[in-house]
């Protein structure tokens, strides 16, 4: 196609913008059928039974996973001890919030200047309603939830090549590519130009499902009027007394709109993992993580560096050292191991496991992915262009900017988070740079779609994965090829070993795929435990 | 879209990301719209690698590490480096375009000469004094053995 046909945003882009949007699963499922289940395996509540008596169980990782094992394992009555890298519970589930100091790898170091009240989550930030086992342990552990907006009718979508990057709402994108498209398959009904498809009796049906589905006037004909207004907004909102009468807005025409790529920003909101309703924890997605530390307490041993996991026909010896000195060498010793530690890192820790398990730890890489958390004097998005919550899309480096679910209306200060990358080039890009360009960065850009950057920025802090001491990465990037290979590999239990988080799953990047890997894990090791006997 | 197609549309997407680099020398580009040569090993280092691989390519060390290419013995082999950029290599994502993995849509990728283009100049620089060189031709055929 030639360059004046091509739309403003590449395949590539548009691909990326649905990816974004979808972070997760759906574009697997979309693009490499792969085997997902219809909802979430979890059956609430696991019942373990019994644990042998004495049996004992060592869980190396105090994320999601690891302490979805080690509460279950405790409460099946095993003797459990955790060792975790960080100073904190919960892995990549996490908060920061202000007075929070965090360095990365490379050693710079950020210290979180919000107000109180506000917080980024640099990993996971949501969750569909349909993942019950995360539900279920929020629940269970007294962590308050409230309605996280995905979908914001009024938030934008952004190219900076469409409409001399103007953002678009994205009411009116929808409104205007569903009405359009409407008007076209009408017009070709009419024609009958869909008789070989459509019976008679179904025709008439059809035309009415895409007069009401797509506000077509009486002609099938998507016009500047009361119905495409009532869809897509009002040049001016009706209203009350003597200036009551609306003005209704001009659509944008099918070819604009086709030309813009903007509509490849619409399908996420019919994304399984992204539909309504969504969830947050109150006070960031770091409340789960604190909550499980808090039921678990001192079986957590913070700090502890793994350097090696040795297995032998007794059990299970874990060696590590102080996290900050490498210092301290120390050994913990159970019959049985979870093992959480993201591959990223485990592959670099000698284990005797068999050869299929080494292989398939030595598989799999890490996505890279970058967030940046933008704290602005005044919450000018709701003040001064009514969004409340929900997600804007945009074809530039910063790919998403994502506005509060929670505070509308407050005085003060407000933090959005101003960029979420991961997977392409401009994502490596971001985390080559140092924490303050990369802010520097997500302000410069994001001013592009909201002026009011420039003079409401008030500081900011960023996440790059790759740079997370802890992780190395932000979550395992599996192939249909990597799994059909070496997936049943990983999963396996391996003596007196098994492994468990997102990387043992088919939800990568999700906490539900660290707690459903956690849940299968210590099912099977608990069946192999009680065939041991209680002499393990 | 084919193959050949859609591995154009990735070359000129990461034309566009590596190419506008203003003077500072870690102040990336980030997937400018501006269209320029992309084949300084020297940029794509900074604006890829070091992500990981760190300022003056020292690497780093948390709960795993990252290994350090400065003063590097195992860059004595070219071919490795090239097959470890193909291909990936444990953590390290694979940036070949027959090997990457993208996550949900098409992977961040290096062409062959840019794969030629950092591994000449990672070879040369941080304390590493390799004078062979590696060409855009060298990385493809190594692209074909490698299975």
């Amino acid at each position: 196609m030639s360059a004046s046909q091509r739309p403003a945003m590449s395949r590539r882009q548009l691909l990326t913008m649905i990816g974004l949007s979808a972070g997760s699963s759906v574009m697997y499922q979309a693009m490499h059928s792969l085997g997902f289940a219809a909802d979430s395996s979890f059956q609430d509540p696991i019942r373990l039974g019994s644990a042998p008596p004495g049996a004992s169980v060592l869980v190396l990782g105090a994320g999601i996973a690891g302490m979805v094992a080690a509460l279950e394992l405790r409460n099946a009555g095993y003797r459990v001890q955790l060792l975790e890298y960080n100073g904190r519970a919960g892995g990549r589930n996490w908060t920061l919030r202000g007075g929070d100091k965090y360095q990365e790898l490379g050693g710079e170091a950020q210290e979180c200047r919000f107000d109180e009240g506000l917080y980024i989550n640099p990993g996971p930030w949501r969750l569909p309603y349909h993942h019950r086992g995360m539900l279920s342990y929020c629940k269970r552990l007294g962590v308050a939830l409230e309605p996280f907006i995905q979908i914001n009718a009024n938030a934008y979508l952004h190219s900076s090549k469409a409409f001399g990057g103007k953002p678009q709402r994205l009411r009116a994108v929808k409104a205007d590519f569903h009405g359009h498209v409407a008007e076209l398959l009408a017009k070709a009904t009419r024609s009958n130009a869909l008789d070989a498809e459509v019976s008679a009796d179904d025709r008439a049906l059809l035309l009415d499902s895409l007069q009401f589905w797509g506000a077509l006037d009486k002609d099938f004909k998507y016009v500047k009027g009361a119905g495409s207004s009532d869809r897509r907004g009002f040049s001016k909102d009706p209203s009350g007394g003597l200036s009551a009468r609306p003005e209704f807005s001009e659509p944008i025409s099918t070819h604009d709109l086709l030309k813009s790529g903007l509509w490849a920003g619409l399908p996420f909101t019919d994304m399984y993992d992204m539909q309504p309703t969504m969830f947050q924890p109150v006070g960031g997605m770091g409340r789960v993580g604190e909550a499980f530390a808090r039921e678990l307490g001192t079986l957590i041993r913070y700090n502890a560096k793994v350097i090696d996991i040795a297995q032998d026909e007794r059990g299970v010896t874990a060696t590590y050292v102080d996290a900050q000195t490498g210092a301290n060498r120390q050994s913990a010793k159970a019959d049985w191991c979870v093992c959480t530690i993201p591959l990223s890192i485990l592959d670099q820790i000698p284990m005797n496991v068999g050869g299929p398990m080494q292989k398939a730890i030595a598989a799999v890489s890490y996505c890279t992915s970058v967030k940046v958390g933008l704290q602005f004097k005044r919450r000018f998005w709701e003040q001064d262009e009514r969004i409340y919550g929900g997600v804007t899309y945009t074809d530039l480096p910063i790919g998403q900017i994502s506005y509060p679910s929670s505070n509308y209306f407050s005085d003060g200060k407000g933090v959005l988070l101003g960029a979420y990358i991961w997977d392409l080039l401009n994502s490596y890009e971001f985390t080559s740079l140092s924490p303050a360009e990369r802010v520097a960065k997500a302000v410069e850009y994001g001013a592009q779609i909201h002026p009011q950057y420039k003079t409401e920025f008030d500081n900011g802090i960023s996440v790059a994965w790759h740079r997370v001491p802890s992780a190395l990465g932000c979550f395992a990037l599996w192939s249909d090829a990597l799994r059909a290979e070496h997936y049943d590999n990983l999963c396996q239990l391996d003596g007196r070993i098994v492994l468990a988080g997102e990387h043992a799953s088919y939800l990568p990047a999700w906490q539900e795929g660290a707690v459903t890997s956690a849940l299968d894990a210590i099912s099977r090791l608990h069946r192999k435990a009680l065939a041991a006997g209680a002499k393990a | 879209m084919t193959f050949r197609a859609r591995s154009a549309l990735v070359a000129i997407v990461i034309t566009l990301a590596i190419a506008y680099l203003p003077a500072r020398s870690n102040d990336a580009g980030i997937m400018n719209a501006a269209v320029l040569d992309t084949t300084d090993g020297q940029k794509i280092f900074e604006e890829v690698c070091q992500g990981c691989h760190m300022n003056g390519a020292r690497g780093a060390e948390g709960a795993g590490h990252y290994p350090a290419l400065a003063n590097d013995p195992t860059l004595a082999s070219r071919e490795y480096m090239a097959l470890t950029i193909l291909k990936g290599r444990r953590n390290m994502p694979a940036f070949g375009e027959k090997h990457a993995i993208g996550f949900g849509g098409p992977p961040a990728t290096l062409s062959e000469e840019q794969i030629a283009a950092v591994i000449n100049y990672v070879r040369s620089h941080f304390g590493n004094n390799y004078t062979d060189k590696i060409t855009a031709a060298d990385v493809h055929a190594l692209d074909q053995d490698a299975h």
